[in-house]
């Protein structure tokens, strides 16, 4: 890696002007200074990460995390299984748009459109969440009629993380090495053989490491669901059932009043779904740092 | 078998067919209805037919511009720290706590602001901005109690613009050759003297498309915003006030559109509104993105 910090200059000859003792204390303040400014990334993350389990945990139960009465507005489960049921189908059809598309763009597609391609899957990862929301509203839920529904909710989350897994993808296949691949197609196989048997044993991991940070953005994301979904006080019974979302439940009791017992339910919420990404960002993290180490080993 | 080929590559057209999908959804959704220039005008108020969202884009610029200022300054201190001044060993354990403040969701950021940080804001740093810095413009009083406003908004958003300017500063630190380094040091200057001379000029090209894409990160930040700043439909009248932004506004109008108040006209102005934020975040994100040079670093996946 290029980490490795810049050799030291204290060995720099003094020759004792005032310029040079300027210099060089400037450097060393400015060397003190910047480090500093970490602390404004760090704070804040901790006081956030201590608030939120001080909020959530003392009243967090085993009965508030898996009681899925209709009655109860104290519990999480049926929020949690609807996000459960959401993320599985979302995930599944954001693989299933991503990988294939990230493959067919690596393997298939000429660089000129290729470059096309990429573009528009970064311009899409740069696109505001609340406008993939209003898409999805229209279309889904007044165009297509399916209403404000699971299924709706779905679609639209899936077209969120779809780029992420793409861009993953689309990255682990090109970054095969070249002599691999040259080898594989040289020695007769076809594209689908070197595909399959050959270019996604490599890209594995990495097409992993797409998806789970796929699912990161997608568990934590509001605008999108909040607009295509609402909150019911059932688990969806068909696909056109109302769902709720952890972070949609979040906003709602947010939006709805600052009762303290609503506001503690929506920090338990927020609890479970800081967990839940920064528990992914951590296997993201494993995994591309096994994956670096195992690449230099074979092929360095 | 060619045929075959060009199916296996259809996929490939996923990321461009929802872009565009995104595009004639929403012209559709506008159904075409002509509010004149009466859209960019200052009045919003439904009711009496006005669909003016200045005040919103106006609230836009006020929150994402110093949010993108603050990140900036921040994320180049903290790159370049990570880059020259600290040892290696603490770089690969503080970097991460700027990757993860990327990780947090919007709605967690918005409710930890709203019920712990808002607080603070309003009992005690805006009343200090207000005894000792009151002769700044915008900065005089009066406060409001609760916290909520442009300040805190603008706080929120640096934020959330952080990790992403400061990834793709320290990418393109990295990207300076070790020769560089080595020569501007050999020839006597100091670490800063070549960050300053030598690192950044090289790295602007990164640099830039950080601070586009920042920017185009809190333009289009919803959620959080929507928590914190107040929802108001009128200019702020200094940082302590409330405001809203363009996002925002549509989050909040839909979720009273769904409540069954939604007139077709409501739905055309959002969807048009949708447009504008749509058009400035396509906008900044291309000049962001070609400004780097190779837009497939393992670094800029995470975003």
């Amino acid at each position: 890696m290029e980490n490795a910090s810049v050799p030291s200059v204290d060995n720099i000859r003094f020759d004792g002007s005032a310029r040079t003792r300027w210099r060089l204390g400037f450097d060393r303040v400015i060397g003190w200074l910047l480090p500093l400014l970490f602390l404004v990334a760090i704070l804040p993350i901790l006081s956030l990460v201590y608030y939120v389990s001080a909020r959530a945990l003392p009243t967090l139960s085993w009965t508030v995390l898996t009681s899925t009465s209709p009655y109860r507005t104290d519990a999480l489960g049926v929020p949690i299984i609807g996000t459960f049921e959401v993320m599985l189908l979302a995930t599944l059809l954001a693989v299933l748009f991503g990988l294939f598309g990230g493959i067919a763009t690596a393997e298939f597609l000429s660089d000129r459109v290729a470059g096309w391609v990429r573009m528009s899957a970064n311009l899409l990862v740069g696109t505001p969440s609340i406008i993939i929301g209003y898409f999805g509203y229209f279309t889904f839920v007044l165009y297509f009629g399916w209403g404000l529904s699971y299924i709706a909710g779905v679609f639209t989350l899936s077209f969120f993380m779809t780029p992420y897994v793409f861009r993953t993808a689309d990255l682990a296949f090109t970054s095969v090495p070249r002599h691999i691949r040259e080898a594989a197609l040289g020695s007769g196989a076809k594209p689908s053989q070197y595909i399959l048997k050959v270019g996604t044993p490599i890209a594995f991991p990495q097409i992993l490491t797409g998806v789970f940070l796929a699912m990161a953005i997608g568990v934590g994301e509001t605008a999108p669901i909040v607009l295509t979904t609402q909150p019911g006080v059932l688990v969806p019974q068909t696909v056109y059932s109302p769902v709720t979302f952890l972070t949609q439940l979040i906003w709602e009791n947010f939006a709805q009043s600052q009762s303290s017992g609503l506001q503690v339910l929506a920090f338990q919420a927020a609890f479970l779904i800081m967990v839940v990404v920064i528990a992914l960002n951590i296997v993201v993290r494993l995994i591309s740092s096994r994956y670096r180490k195992r690449l230099e080993g074979l092929y360095a | 078998m060619r045929w075959l080929r060009w199916v296996a590559a259809l996929p490939a057209l996923a990321p461009a067919a929802i872009l565009i999908g995104i595009l004639v959804a929403l012209v559709g959704a506008t159904s075409f209805t002509n509010f004149g220039w009466g859209f960019f005008g200052f009045h919003w108020d439904p009711p009496t037919d006005q669909w003016g969202i200045m005040v919103f884009l106006i609230g836009s610029f006020l929150t994402a511009v110093p949010a993108l200022v603050f990140s900036m300054l921040i994320g180049i201190g903290i790159a370049v720290a990570s880059a020259t001044y600290l040892p290696g060993y603490l770089t690969r354990i503080l970097d991460p706590f700027v990757d993860l403040l990327a990780g947090i969701p919007s709605v967690v950021y918005g409710i930890w602001a709203f019920v712990i940080v808002a607080p603070v804001f309003g009992s005690v740093l805006e009343p200090w901005l207000v005894m000792h810095v009151a002769f700044i413009p915008g900065f005089g009083p009066p406060t409001r109690t609760d916290g909520l406003g442009v300040l805190i908004s603008i706080f929120i958003l640096t934020l959330m613009a952080l990790p992403i300017t400061t990834l793709l500063i320290r990418d393109a630190l990295r990207s300076v050759p070790r020769d560089l380094w080595e020569s501007g040091l050999a020839l006597g200057a100091t670490r800063w003297e070549v960050v300053r001379r030598v690192a950044i000029p090289y790295g602007r090209r990164g640099i830039f498309s950080a601070a586009f894409l920042g920017f185009g990160r809190a333009f289009g930040e919803t959620v959080a915003v929507a928590m914190v700043l107040g929802a108001a439909t009128n200019l702020p009248k200094n940082v302590y006030d409330t405001g809203n932004t363009v996002a925002a506004q549509m989050f909040e109008l839909l979720d009273s559109a769904i409540g069954g108040t939604g007139s077709p006209q409501i739905l055309a102005a959002l969807a048009e509104m949708a447009l504008v934020l749509l058009g400035i975040s396509l906008v900044v994100n291309v000049l962001g993105r070609r400004l780097i040079a190779s837009l497939y670093t393992e670094q800029v996946q995470g975003l």
